[in-house]
């Protein structure tokens, strides 16, 4: 690792790993478990227990019948799946437009492919907890009540919503993990020779074609960019679907072209966060501080400033369309949501998404830093299930869904133990699964941080050092 | 004759790309010398063939498929519940958008998925002529060439400044 202290920027803002003792260096790291790893899975496994329990004891005393009761569940989901089906996108998206910074954090936010089964998992009582499109007790003339309450299904095609959700949510889970398999080859075909016993097994399985020649590089990279590209487009789709079925949809009245895109810029704001904190706490305690230069946090804080920006407009937009109408029943949907029922969670949730981590952002010199960006990542995960309980605990509890709008406001819904225990449990099994993840398969992309290292250096030009980048495409 | 496979060894790229270069000179097909990496290097970075790839049809045949299939289940639904709903045409398209979209996305994405394993030539039950040193950042040149060829082409690679020659067996 050669130093720049010459240069202006932190000496920590560049490394330049050393290329050939990286794969044995991540190859021991991942065959490893520390002790505070191993706390980590014991806690969030406890954690997991606790969501199970809370999740048995709910179906016991409240059954799937009353979708109400499960306003909670719906939210850990869709804080869950928000998060975990955005974070692929940080590696694919940076990777399209060759980022070369991102490069060390590509594999954090693959590894989310191994949670794309637990959103598979979690969606399916949500499966039965949606209630029927078509109003099961309308009477024709009935005042005020719909036949088919208002859903992105117009004229319910085959399937809708059930089939297609849930076929949506699956083909994520599927892509990510076929992204993921195409990007860990190289890197398992490498471990493959110092791994024994079961990892040794599971490496020749997974990358037992592989031998780095220019056929397959080419053939990985097309392969990324295509099924990058599909990702992006889907996991967009998927979003506005989870959204509008079981958030907007279960308002009565509320029709709102906002919400989706307000729902995926929060997931995409949440994911590029956790993959932040993750790399923070790899670099300062897993022993990856040669790998990670202070770079990677201050080119993605800017990204991330710019995501925080971005939701406060699309909220803002959110409320000025309902606001500027000025029908009653719109009013009302505002009053729940944002003023009176859930007034307190709707301005902490603002406070935690946009104002702390704007507060911290807007400094250069804390952008430049590895802890600054990590910690506005809190605050914005701390936002986003804030966020998620208004929407959805919000949805879940709003009265008649078959009305023709919200006539009344209904009152806020608090968690019980059990709702507890659901929202821990979801937080502690995606740990849970990540860190096992990250024990099987390296955390670090080495093909992607060898490549990187052959194209930079820190050269001198006039008094001042500088890194000096290659850029081959 | 059988071809069979040699492999050299090199430290430095330049002379990888070297001794890729003398064994073209020396009448080997530019079809039977690959160069083996840790990472991917530069495009045409050893001064070798361009490879071919199909892998962007795909997509395009899978997005295809997929869009005909939804088209065709939300139509025919409608037209077998012909229900006018708020004066709108039986077949309207805003209706469809939904299916269609997500049946165009499942086709890509199936037919995708299926055509790296398909491209990547899986599954291989045979492996092939390898050295763990190129995990370190060794570039391995290897060839192919007829067996009473092997001598002369390790001598080639040995000249080129190969740190180590290996064959089968």
């Amino acid at each position: 690792m050669s130093s720049h202290s010459e240069s202006h920027y932190p000496h920590d803002m560049w490394v330049f790993p050393d290329a050939q003792s990286t794969t044995q260096d991540v190859a021991g790291k991942t065959a490893s478990t520390p002790g505070i790893l191993k706390l980590g899975l014991a806690i969030a496994g406890v954690l997991a227990i606790l969501g199970v329990v809370g999740f048995v004891l709910r179906m016991t005393t409240d059954g799937f019948s009353d979708y109400g009761a499960w306003g909670y569940y719906a939210a850990i989901f869709s804080y869950i799946f928000v998060i975990t089906s955005s974070a692929p996108l940080v590696a694919v998206a940076f990777r399209l437009t060759k980022s070369h910074w991102r490069r060390p954090i590509s594999r954090i936010s693959e590894l989310f492919a191994l949670v794309g089964v637990v959103n598979v998992i979690l969606y399916i009582p949500l499966i039965y907890l949606l209630p029927p499109i078509n109003n099961p007790n309308f009477v024709p003339g009935m005042h005020g009540e719909l036949q088919i309450r208002k859903t992105i299904w117009m004229e319910v095609p085959f399937g809708a919503p059930h089939l297609w959700d849930f076929l949506g949510i699956i083909s994520l889970a599927v892509l990510s993990l076929v992204i993921l398999w195409v990007s860990v080859v190289p890197d398992l075909a490498e471990a493959r020779s110092s791994a024994s016993g079961w990892r040794n097994k599971l490496y020749a399985l997974l990358a037992g074609h592989w031998y780095g020649t220019k056929k397959q590089w080419i053939h990985q990279k097309i392969s990324l960019a295509l099924l990058g590209a599909l990702y992006f487009m889907m996991v967009v789709f998927v979003h506005f679907l989870i959204v509008s079925d079981f958030a907007m949809s279960l308002i009565p009245g509320w029709k709102d072209s906002i919400l989706p895109p307000l729902y995926t810029v929060t997931g995409f704001q949440s994911a590029l966060s956790i993959i932040l904190i993750i790399a923070f706490t790899m670099r300062k305690w897993g022993g990856y501080e040669k790998y990670f230069g202070t770079s990677v946090f201050w080119s993605a804080s800017k990204i991330q400033i710019g995501l925080t920006l971005l939701w406060t407009y699309h909220l803002f937009a959110f409320f000025i369309t309902l606001w500027y109408g000025r029908m009653e029943l719109e009013q009302n949907i505002l009053r729940y949501l944002m003023f009176e029922s859930y007034s307190w969670i709707f301005w902490l949730n603002v406070i935690f998404i946009f104002l702390v981590p704007f507060w911290i952002l807007v400094w250069n010199p804390v952008r430049k830093t590895a802890w600054g960006p990590a910690l506005a990542g809190i605050s914005i995960l701390i936002g986003n299930l804030l966020f998620q309980i208004r929407m959805f605990v919000g949805a879940f509890n709003a009265g008649d869904i078959y009305h023709l709008g919200l006539f009344k406001v209904p009152p806020p819904v608090f968690p019980d133990l059990w709702d507890v225990f659901i929202v821990l449990g979801g937080i502690g099994l995606v740990a849970f699964i990540y860190l096992i993840g990250t024990r099987i398969l390296p955390a670090l992309a080495v093909w992607e941080v060898k490549e990187g290292a052959m194209y930079q250096k820190m050269d001198t030009l006039y008094r001042g050092e500088y890194l000096v980048l290659a850029k081959p495409e | 004759m059988a071809k069979s496979p040699i492999l050299g060894l090199f430290k430095d790229a330049n002379a990888a790309a070297d001794a890729g270069d003398a064994l073209k000179s020396s009448g080997v097909s530019e079809n039977d010398i690959d160069f083996l990496t840790d990472a991917p290097y530069p495009e045409g970075a050893f001064g070798e063939r361009e490879e071919k790839h199909r892998l962007y049809l795909f997509p395009f045949i899978g997005a295809t498929l997929g869009l005909s299939a939804a088209i065709l289940l939300t139509s025919m639904t409608q037209l077998a519940y012909p229900l006018v709903t708020g004066g709108k045409p039986i077949l309207a398209l805003p209706a469809m958008a939904v299916v269609s979209y997500e049946g165009t996305m499942l086709g890509a994405i199936l037919f995708t998925c299926l055509g790296v394993i398909f491209e990547s030539r899986l599954p291989k039950l045979k492996s092939g002529l390898y050295d763990t040193r190129i995990t370190e950042g060794y570039i391995g040149v290897l060839a192919s060439v007829e067996d009473g060829d092997l001598d002369q082409t390790r001598g080639i690679l040995n000249q080129a400044g190969a740190d180590d020659v290996k064959t089968e067996g």
